[in-house]
């Protein structure tokens, strides 16, 4: 299928550049033809002149008054120019005088009119009485003391002739000339769109198991190369969203089995053993939890993947950053109290975020919540609103054992623990995820900064609302 | 309002419901559940069967999965609510999108429940879906020796004044509104701290909550009226352990 399109590409070639090429050397030749008519056409009418004047020398009237001419001038009267000669010699009366043999019968230019050839020569294309084409030059003489009008024409039919086999030999060379250069065409097209056959066949074999494999690139700075390159990029995005998939999906199934284990086990031990309906009760409620914990995970799974396809809709609106930040502080304060924290929250200066409430408020509390849980217990959190250039920012700081390098750009991805040994933590390590997909939906910014000293800062930026700061009760 | 446990017959009436459920399982479960509390409950395991009971008998409730064979549930709804049928209905489906939530009510659905579901909860809609109309804007609770005055925003144990915080108020408000019930977290997440959103990490919150007002409300006493279901939620009241 590919090997067909790409002999269509390299025939399709090959006939844009001669089809048109075919045209103008058509044109050209039409051109040159009409020139060539012309120039023939002077070259005869000079020779008529030339004849004419020779001719006006060799007349004489004979002694019965009829008028001749004397053939022994011409050594070889064989010659073209004498054989194809029409020569008509009149009165300017029109009466005729003269006729040579191959004129015969016919007239050549009918009656003369006043005035022709009296001064210069005439020249002009007429036809003759039986309709021939002629090139014809008309003078006007005196011949022994009377007016005589001298016409001397060639047939057209000369020049045709000549024009005829110049046309004919050109026109057979031409549909020669036009294969030859439709060949190489072709085999240039061929040639250049060889890298293309090439990729094509290295694309086939690509798959989602070898997505690590690469288009050959020729030249990276042609047309070809750069769409080699710029394959290549795709391809590498596209292995990193699989991998990411990949790993997602390992995790996730690692997430889902590890309740669905703790159940299966705590079920089948509770039937083994014979006890009481407190035994029982207990073992059903230990069930139940797992089963919430489930149920949670899968809500943040769907949450998720209904983030990814775009089904989540947004109602972005334009509202002061600071008391969604005091309202995701006061959902926690209970916890807060719990482990002694201070928290301390400063509004450098009033600032208005434009994004969708609802999922900006996931986002706040997921990390806000995600720093009362790693900051051990008298420990500080503090959050700080302000803005920069066009952007609303809030920077949540704590100082919780911070993150190191290696694992500061992983906290986002889905089921990512920084620390192992925190996995018995309930929360399924989503809740990042879902505040870096909530605030990345509202045209913002995530990350975080984890100084070596120890702690971690956590910033979201958001597009500010412009103006000043709307006043809302 | 001394209203123990399962009170749900209206004038003597014993509250009759249709579930219309395509999975066995689920089916029993439910009825199992819904029978204890004191309903009558029928079963339908398809679509077709449901609309024909509904049309051919009398009940109060239908609760209506929206996945069935042949005829699915929000066909059947439809065209109940097309005959004019006004009966309660309160649809199940694992169906959680706001724009399936918009459908189902649409179609004519009094309240939509999606799966997995605790339980209580359950009972909880069902209950509200059949009190519809009457009035509850009792301003004075109590259980046992508890005493609520809610337009006074004071609460009493044994005539001892109880200090609590406008949440732990809320809390014990609505406890005590359905006292002798189990209360699930996902219930008290969405009608106490008002969360829609299932995914907000509330649970270390409420529990923390639950904690503090047992300490004010039970640790004093000999009788403990809050106790926590394992697994399920918390329930106050007089029969405790």
């Amino acid at each position: 299928m590919i090997r067909f399109h790409l002999r269509r590409v390299r025939a399709r070639l090959t006939l844009w550049y001669v089809a048109p090429l075919a045209g103008v050397i058509v044109l050209y030749l039409a051109v040159v033809s009409g020139l060539l008519f012309w120039q023939m056409n002077r070259v005869l009418t000079h020779l008529a002149e030339e004849d004419l004047e020779t001719i006006k020398g060799l007349l004489y009237f004979r002694a019965d008054g009829r008028m001749d001419l004397h053939q022994e001038y011409h050594h070889h009267t064989e010659w073209r120019q004498v054989q194809e000669r029409l020569l008509e010699v009149l009165t300017p009366d029109g009466r005729v005088l003269y006729r040579n043999e191959r004129l015969g019968a016919r007239t050549i230019g009918g009656s003369p009119f006043p005035g022709e050839g009296e001064h210069a020569y005439l020249e002009r294309s007429t036809r003759m009485s039986d309709g021939t084409a002629v090139v014809l030059v008309s003078g006007r003489y005196d011949l022994q003391g009377k007016p005589v009008l001298i016409r001397v024409a060639y047939s057209e039919d000369l020049i045709w002739g000549r024009l005829r086999e110049t046309l004919a030999i050109l026109l057979l060379a031409l549909p020669l000339a036009l294969a030859a250069i439709a060949f190489i065409g072709y085999k240039m097209a061929a040639r250049a769109l060889d890298p293309v056959e090439k990729m094509a066949r290295r694309a086939q074999q690509i798959n989602s198991e070898n997505l690590d494999e690469r288009l050959p690139v020729d030249n990276p700075d042609d047309e070809l190369g750069h769409l080699s390159t710029e394959f290549n990029a795709t391809l590498a995005r596209i292995g990193q969203s699989f991998e990411q998939l990949r790993r997602f999906t390992s995790d996730a199934s690692h997430e889902l089995r590890t309740p669905l284990a703790a159940i299966r086990s705590i079920g089948e031990v509770g039937l083994q053993q014979d006890g009481g309906p407190e035994e029982y009760r207990d073992t059903i409620g230990s069930m139940l939890e797992e089963v919430n914990r489930l149920t949670g995970l899968v809500d943040n799974l769907l949450t998720l993947s209904r983030a990814d396809a775009g089904h989540i809709t947004l109602r972005p609106s334009a509202f002061p950053l600071m008391p969604l930040v005091r309202e995701a502080a006061s959902l926690l304060d209970v916890l807060i109290e719990d482990k002694r924290l201070n928290v301390d929250l400063v509004e450098e200066e009033p600032v208005c975020a434009l994004a969708d409430r609802v999922s900006l408020r996931q986002a706040i509390v997921n990390i806000f919540h995600n720093a009362v849980k790693f900051t051990p217990a008298g420990g500080v959190i503090s959050a700080r609103v302000y803005r920069e250039a066009s952007w609303a920012v809030l920077a949540l700081s704590d100082t919780g054992p911070g993150i190191s390098p290696q694992h500061a750009g992983r906290v986002f991805e889905r089921f990512y623990r920084a620390d192992e040994a925190r996995s018995g933590e309930k929360a399924a390590g989503l809740g990042l995820s879902i505040a870096q997909w909530a605030v990345r939906a509202n045209k913002g910014e995530i990350g975080l900064a984890s100084p070596p000293q120890g702690g971690c800062t956590f910033w979201i930026r958001l597009p500010a609302a412009p103006g000043p700061p709307a006043v809302r009760s | 309002m001394q209203e123990a446990g399962a009170g749900n017959n209206v004038g003597n009436r014993t509250m009759r419901v249709l579930i219309v459920e395509d999975e066995d399982k689920m089916a029993e479960a439910l009825r199992h559940g819904l029978e204890a509390d004191h309903y009558s409950v029928s079963v339908a395991h398809t679509g077709e069967e449901g609309f024909y009971l509904v049309s051919t008998e009398t009940y109060d409730l239908v609760i209506l999965d929206w996945l069935l064979p042949g005829r699915d549930g929000i066909e059947v709804l439809t065209r109940l609510r097309q005959r004019g049928v006004s009966i309660p209905v309160l649809l199940l489906t694992a169906k959680d999108a706001t724009e399936d939530r918009v459908r189902g009510l649409d179609a004519g659905a009094d309240d939509y429940l999606v799966k997995p579901f605790a339980f209580p909860e359950l009972l909880a809609r069902t209950r509200a879906l059949l009190r519809r109309g009457v009035a509850e804007t009792t301003n004075r609770l109590c259980t046992a020796d508890l005493e609520m005055d809610v337009a006074a925003h004071k609460v009493k144990r044994s005539g001892k004044d109880l200090a609590l915080t406008a949440r732990e108020f809320d809390l014990l408000e609505y406890l005590l509104r359905q006292q002798g019930r189990v209360v699930s977290r996902e219930m008290l997440a969405r009608d106490v701290w008002k969360e829609s959103a299932r995914y907000t990490p509330l649970d270390n919150v409420i529990d923390v909550h639950i904690a503090r007002l047992r300490r004010k409300l039970d640790d004093h006493f000999e009788k403990k009226l809050l106790r926590t279901v394992r697994g399920v939620g918390f329930v106050l009241g007089e029969d405790g352990a």
